[in-house]
């Protein structure tokens, strides 16, 4: 069967051409000039993002823009590498005790914020304090929920930190890493207000900032990496249109982009695109409670019916990696191997669907704009199995409006589309997805097996503990399917290759440009 | 004249209070939670909820309303919800931006209208006037998106004449950022031309059949003296309305143009906030945007009495 790209659809609703007009237009594309070579100090990055819906502010920030613009400026005890290795800022090592209840981390000696204010244990703890304080509205607050709680931040000497969780949770590292973006150290005295109080430990410092139009960054002469960063600054201009966006790094007026979608940006010409793997990912939610839903072969019907790699090809430009329908993707460290990857089978469709004695299936589907394409294309996919999908689209405010704990649509629906940032550690996704007592569980799913598996899991003091529990949940998540996971979303990152190197792309489009050099 | 200016501008205020309640009842119903917003999904309803009393939305609509209008009209016009600015500078930055647009594409578009206009009027029926009606027409059909995006990828993008992005960098002169607003000013002169120029062609094509031009040829006038004395000035009044259409709608109607050429406008700033369903600022930018369509349509009004002396005097027409 031929599923319409996402290109295609963009193109059919009269959104642009111009992919087509660019290659009319000639643009060459030519090899990249030689880019090895010592890296020298120098030159301004012009980076576009799209325009940051809110203030930028590291305690409540949730999109990619604001976090990214942080991120240059302050820095984590702990950096979540594009293959999700943990490597040292802040802190220089860590241990865990009491069998991973205890915590200890000892931070970097001569790091100074850059107003000089040496960075100790006290900003720290401070840093950790106000991100768990229901007050300061964090947005941190879901990620440490049952793991870390107010007053478990303790400072032991003025370069150590102790962290005494709720549970023993053998992943935490990540959670006060980049993974959990809000965690960026901040002066023990910050009270908001970032924009015009800006100060960090990061690489670059902030100059300017407009809500509007932008922010420009100059290098940071007390960042602690000797000689780091290369940059003398960084422009960031904000966009609110994505076709802007490319045609300015088409035009040269922008070097890179801190948020590309695979979509729209094409690798023409002077612009290069490096691509990861990334564990965000868009699960189709089905209520597990509610009929046509509540009968588990209905439900692996679904799965059935889906041909992944086109779904793939379609709604990510086949960068991403094909989902299994557990919430484990392959860039976790702990992912299963063992479990079949499941694929198209109409055969498997018809008999599912008799032996749930349902003769003819029709559900709504319920998404907001964003998942559009993804929509049509899972309406088209089952339409080929007999299965009728009726679209019901929200706008992005309705669907993620109302209340959490009786009517959201993204929580309430019957069948829906939610798309889900990436996650440091799976059980950031197992624990509110699909829990008994999971915040976010849309599917109403309760297996009192996965629940005690995962509180195993996070026990776990060893790789091959965590695997076993993984597996037990992985294989309990494919067999009951209270979400379809198709896809797991790679991340693309685009950058003027002859301009500058060592911008990396990031699975969840995090920015460190402490490498990059000018060409 | 000045009877007509006063009782104009004594409905001024009625109407922007009108426009006021009518935003305000219409944000109401609007879906969406501007607490999400700021928040963002993952936050609890409880966060939510400390948010939403924090920013005083729990209270009755009258009362939220009265506290508004009392506040706005002794000159606080409060903090955006959601950007954390001061809403007054804010509206009057993008306000600032959009003008300069604006008046850029209509000092293009005046002169370009009214020559292609008089142009296909005195040759009316004619190969020249069909070609350039129907290519207004067909100008005037495209979305300006359409071209907008054609004039990048040709003029910017390829051939690199000008800027893609019609923001400046802080603190460019005016000679740059005019060099930057001219692909978003000409794409929009290019959606306006056909309509503008449509009025100028009929008013011509009456002008060059009316008595008094008769006249002129047998008085012996040259054809450049009949059109520059006669046919033009003539052809600008009913122009004139239609040039104030265009101007209002260059100053609020951008938003597709502000968005494809990243331009910080009063007309995306209005989207944006009744899409955040931030108040003080879609109240602000609305009120703001309403004053300048009252006092464009007031200008209108004004300089067709000008021009026109059987209105001024009022001679039934």
């Amino acid at each position: 069967m031929s599923v319409l790209s996402r290109r295609q659809l963009l193109a059919g609703a009269g959104g642009l051409g111009l992919v087509a007009l660019l290659a009319a237009c000639g643009v060459d594309d030519e090899e990249s000039p030689a880019a090895d070579g010592p890296a020298e100090q120098g030159g301004t990055l012009r980076a576009g993002t799209p325009t940051p819906p809110t203030a930028v502010e590291p305690v409540t920030m949730y999109d990619g823009s604001s976090i990214a613009l942080v991120q240059l400026i302050a820095d984590y005890l702990i950096w979540l590498d594009s293959d999700f290795t943990l490597v040292p800022r802040l802190a220089q090592k860590w241990t865990g005790t009491n069998q991973n209840k205890t915590w200890e981390f000892a931070l970097r000696e001569g790091v100074v914020f850059s107003d000089g204010t040496p960075l100790d244990a006290t900003a720290v703890k401070a840093s950790f304090d106000r991100l768990l304080d229901p007050a300061s509205k964090s947005a941190a607050l879901s990620a440490f929920d049952g793991v870390l709680s107010p007053g478990g931040v303790a400072v032991k000497d003025p370069k150590t930190v102790v962290f005494t969780l709720d549970r023993a949770f053998s992943d935490f590292p990540y959670l006060v890493s980049a993974g959990n973006y809000n965690a960026v150290i901040l002066k023990a005295d910050y009270a908001g207000d970032f924009t015009k109080n800006a100060i960090g430990t990061g690489p670059f410092t902030l100059k300017s900032y407009n809500a509007s139009t932008g922010a420009s960054l100059v290098r940071n002469p007390k960042y602690w990496e000797s000689g780091k960063p290369y940059l003398d600054g960084v422009e960031v201009r904000f966009y609110q249109d994505s076709q802007a966006e490319q045609l300015a790094l088409q035009s040269g007026e922008l070097d890179t982009l801190f948020i590309t979608e695979p979509s729209v940006v094409q690798a023409v010409g002077d612009i290069a695109l490096d691509e990861v793997g990334g564990t965000g990912m868009t699960a189709l939610t089905l209520r597990v409670d509610r009929a046509p839903f509540d009968k588990k072969e209905v439900r692996q019907a679904v799965a059935y019916a889906l041909d992944r790699p086109a779904v793939n090809q379609a709604v990510n430009d086949g960068i991403g990696e094909l989902g299994n329908d557990h919430l484990y993707a392959p860039l976790f460290a702990s992912a299963p191997s063992e479990i079949p990857q499941r694929a198209k089978d109409p055969a498997k469709v018809k008999e599912l669907l008799a032996a749930a004695g349902v003769s003819k299936l029709a559900f709504p589907l319920t998404f907001d704009p964003p998942n559009k394409d993804y929509a049509l294309v899972i309406q088209a996919q089952l339409k080929e199995v007999g299965i009728e999908v009726k679209l019901d689209q929200r706008t992005s405010a309705a669907f993620y409006g109302g209340n959490q704990e009786s009517d959201t649509p993204w929580l309430f629906t019957t069948a829906n589309l939610v798309s889900w940032a990436g996650r440091a550690v799976p059980s950031q996704f197992v624990n509110p997805m699909v829990t008994s007592t999971g915040v976010w569980n849309g599917s109403k799913y309760k297996n009192p097996a996965l629940d005690a598996a995962l509180t195993a899991y996070d026990a776990a003091t060893d790789d091959a503990g965590r695997k076993k529990q993984a597996k037990i949940i992985a294989a309990a998540l494919h067999e009951d399917v209270p979400v379809v996971l198709s896809l797991w979303n790679g991340a693309v990152r685009a950058y003027n290759k002859r301009k500058f190197r060592g911008i990396k792309a990031h699975p969840s489009w995090y920015v460190d440009y402490t490498n990059v050099s000018a060409i | 004249m000045r009877h007509l200016l006063l009782r104009r501008l004594a409905a001024i205020p009625l109407t922007l209070l009108a426009i006021s309640a009518l935003v305000f009842l219409a944000t109401e119903v609007l879906p969406g939670d501007v607490a999400r917003q700021i928040l963002g999904r993952e936050a609890s309803d409880a966060t939510a909820a400390q948010l939403r009393d924090e920013l005083g939305l729990d209270r009755p609509l009258p009362v939220r309303y009265a506290d508004w209008l009392v506040s706005f009209f002794s000159g606080d016009w409060g903090t955006s919800y959601t950007l954390k600015v001061p809403v007054r500078e804010l509206v009057f930055e993008r306000l600032g931006a959009s003008m300069l647009l604006a008046v850029f594409a209509f000092v293009l578009l005046v002169p370009v209208a009214l020559l292609i206009g008089v142009l296909a009027g005195l040759y009316h029926d004619r190969p020249v006037d069909r070609i350039l009606s129907v290519t207004g027409l067909a100008l005037g059909a495209t979305p300006e998106f359409v071209t907008g995006v054609v004039l990048m990828v040709v003029f910017a993008v390829s051939l690199r004449w000008f800027p893609v992005s019609a923001q400046a960098d802080p603190g460019a002169s005016l000679v740059n950022r005019l060099e930057h607003l001219v692909l978003p000013a000409v794409s929009l002169v290019l959606l306006c031309l056909g309509y503008v120029a449509r009025h100028v062609r009929a008013s011509t094509v009456a002008s060059v059949r009316s008595p008094y031009v008769r006249a002129a040829e047998l008085r012996g006038a040259s054809r450049f003296s009949i059109v520059t004395r006669h046919v033009l000035r003539n052809s600008t009044v009913p122009a004139t309305s239609a040039l104030g259409v265009q101007a209002q709608f260059l100053l609020g109607g951008l938003v597709s143009v502000e968005l494809l050429f990243n331009y910080p406008g009063i007309g995306a700033l209005l989207l944006t906030a009744a899409l955040d369903k931030d108040l003080p600022t879609l109240q602000a930018a609305a009120l703001v945007l309403g004053f300048c369509y009252l006092l464009i349509t007031l200008a209108v009004d004004v300089v067709y009495r000008l021009l026109d002396p059987r209105l001024r005097l009022g001679v039934a027409v």
